[in-house]
């Protein structure tokens, strides 16, 4: 660039080229996810009920409701255990197949696709599977407890207050181990043999390496597991719909179904996007760190 | 788009790992309780593929868990018809086959104007778009539904590309600008020297650099159109229209008693992607991990 006119002539073109590249996706995501998103916030405060073709203004009355719907606290809670469970207990799991995984053993490339697999498959089906194996009847479930003599344990899993949401929350932890092991496979893999070395001169133990070498290496995988588990678990809807379509009664509600039932069974269209702006602001508030992260770490 | 996983992507991770020698006892026990574990993992499908392969009357008389008496195929012809699954094949496959290469493209020409132009906002644009990554489904549902049926275009897989796009745009702008950045610069001085303009750089330096970059993101992508469920449940109700997973859904219903039929019938749903996870999965183990832990 050692000439002016070398300098100039790119600049221009500079000014409204990018927009040619940025405009088609920007179009796209704008008018299929951003203005819908927005919209949605107008319509939670209406009473709207899907069908008419007119409907009122009612300010906040749908968000002043939701505490008094039981089915809403009942979904709240849902949300949060569901949550809760199915980001430590795939993030455990994967963690110690990580390690099991990296140490001295066979076949690791199959083994490795065999956990995965799970997390490839369309929720709808591992639905049905395991909606298959939860039968009372006969379901492999009961059958296997029956098998070792646990009689007095099989029940029906999906159909009682009681077991369902851990029910479906099983298969969620069987499809969302394979993700943190393969990202800490791969963080394992990245820490330098020295390190280890080091420390076993230093007369560390194999459980204070763990604590002093690993756990520290694995920082940033922690981080990547832990905010994309976050934003993946408010948008539970496919397991539970499937599974057990919200019952028995309201019981496995999540926020997610309970707006579906009201847009689409109870006709109260208002109502159904307030409950899915609450948890859409929710996954936005902590899903920021990450966001910026990413957009700080590219410029 | 349950699947998307938004890391970036250097390339693909070479399956061959580094070879220690897997040695002496410990190797051996650990490698029999990881065998046992494995097993325990993958029964679900295991029992799934005996059950679809013996007849109903067998799997009622001898339970679930014995090993069948005979063999069968005619599951598989049953569930295939009665699912449906030559027009929800047909109609999965259409929807991807547009869906993919469109939105790769789309992302890729967003990505390149954010990693290598000057582009005013850029920093809001990309803030903007990577918030999408948080945004659930469900609460775009109704207007996209309104606007589906105002434009006629409900109950047709054409309706679901537009929203699909979208939810797909922020992970593959993500995963492919920070792939685009680390492209050296000089090559596209260079490029530029000889009088190649922003769309030449694109298309004939920065995609063919970037192809396994693009291959995992496409992958990805296609997984994810293949299973993706909410939209296609609101959008699409006749038969003819549905994708495989609103398909399967119905047809579970359908056969809530024929546990053998049902077998076969979630089998035929997930086979072709469990063969194409087999056979991809270099570029998917590869993409969701390589790179993604820098810093």
């Amino acid at each position: 660039m050692a000439t002016t006119v070398a300098l100039s002539k790119p600049k221009r073109r500079g000014r409204w080229s990018p927009w040619l590249f940025a405009l088609p996706a920007l179009i796209v995501y704008v008018g299929f996810l951003v203005y819908p998103a927005l919209s949605s916030l107008w319509f939670s405060l209406t009473n709207w009920d899907g069908l008419s073709a007119t409907y009122k203004f009612v300010g906040l009355d749908n968000y002043l409701k939701m505490p008094s719907d039981p089915v809403v606290v009942t979904a709240v809670k849902n949300n949060l255990i569901w949550t809760v469970v199915t980001i430590a207990v795939p993030t455990v799991i994967g963690l110690l197949l990580a390690i099991a995984l990296n140490g001295k053993v066979h076949g690791k490339p199959i083994l490795r696709l065999i956990f995965y697999t799970p997390a490839v498959l369309p929720l709808v089906s591992i639905a049905s599977i395991w909606g298959w194996l939860y039968n009372p009847q006969y379901g492999a479930i009961n059958s296997f407890l029956r098998l070792i003599g646990l009689d007095g344990l099989a029940q029906p899993w999906l159909g009682q207050d009681s077991t369902a949401l851990w029910a479906v929350m099983v298969p969620a932890i069987w499809l969302r181990t394979g993700f943190p092991m393969l990202l800490y496979l791969a963080a394992l893999q990245g820490i330098p043999n020295e390190l280890y070395e080091a420390a076993t001169v230093d007369g560390a133990s194999k459980w204070q390496q763990f604590w002093n070498v690993t756990m520290p290496s694995l920082r940033p995988a922690h981080y990547i597991v832990l905010a994309l588990s976050l934003i993946d678990s408010f948008k539970v809807f496919d397991m539970i719909y499937a599974m057990t379509y919200g019952g028995p009664g309201t019981s496995t509600q999540v926020m997610g179904t309970w707006m579906y039932f009201n847009v689409f069974q109870y006709y109260q269209a208002g109502y159904g996007t307030a409950i899915a702006v609450v948890i859409t602001l929710v996954a936005i508030a902590v899903g920021i760190p990450y966001v910026r992260s990413q957009t700080k770490e590219a410029s | 788009m349950t699947l998307t996983a938004p890391v970036r992507v250097d390339v693909p991770l070479d399956s061959a790992e580094p070879t220690k020698a897997p040695r002496g006892k410990r190797g051996l026990v650990m490698t029999l309780v990881l065998a046992v574990v494995a097993l325990f993992w993958i029964s679900p499908l295991a029992l799934l593929v005996i059950t679809a392969v013996r007849p109903l009357a067998d799997f009622i008389g001898n339970g679930p868990l014995s090993w069948p008496d005979q063999l069968t195929w005619s599951n598989f012809k049953d569930a295939w018809g009665i699912g449906n699954f030559a027009t929800t094949y047909k109609n999965s496959a259409i929807l991807a086959l547009i869906k993919v290469p469109l939105g790769v493209l789309v992302s890729a020409m967003l990505g390149f104007a954010l990693a290598k132009l000057r582009m005013k906002f850029r920093r809001t644009v990309m803030f903007t778009v990577f918030l999408g990554l948080t945004i659930p489904i469900y609460i775009t549902i109704v207007p996209v539904f309104i606007m589906m049926r105002s434009a006629g275009a409900t109950d047709s897989i054409f309706g679901l590309i537009g929203p699909y796009l979208a939810f797909g745009i922020p992970f593959e702008v993500l995963v492919l600008q920070s792939f685009f950045r680390q492209l050296p610069d000089e090559i596209i001085e260079a490029a530029r020297v000889d009088g190649a303009g922003d769309w030449r750089v694109f298309f004939t330096i920065i995609l063919p650099l970037s192809v396994p970059a693009l291959v995992t993101v496409a992958i990805l992508d296609a997984v994810a159109t293949w299973n993706e469920f909410l939209f296609a449940l609101i959008l699409l109700n006749s038969d003819a229209h549905k994708t495989i997973p609103v398909g399967l859904l119905n047809f579970q219903g359908q056969f809530a008693n024929n546990n053998t039929g049902l077998a076969a019938g979630i089998l035929i749903a997930v086979v072709p992607i469990l063969i194409a996870y087999t056979l991809l999965q270099r570029w998917i183990v590869g993409g969701l991990t390589a790179g993604s832990l820098k810093g």
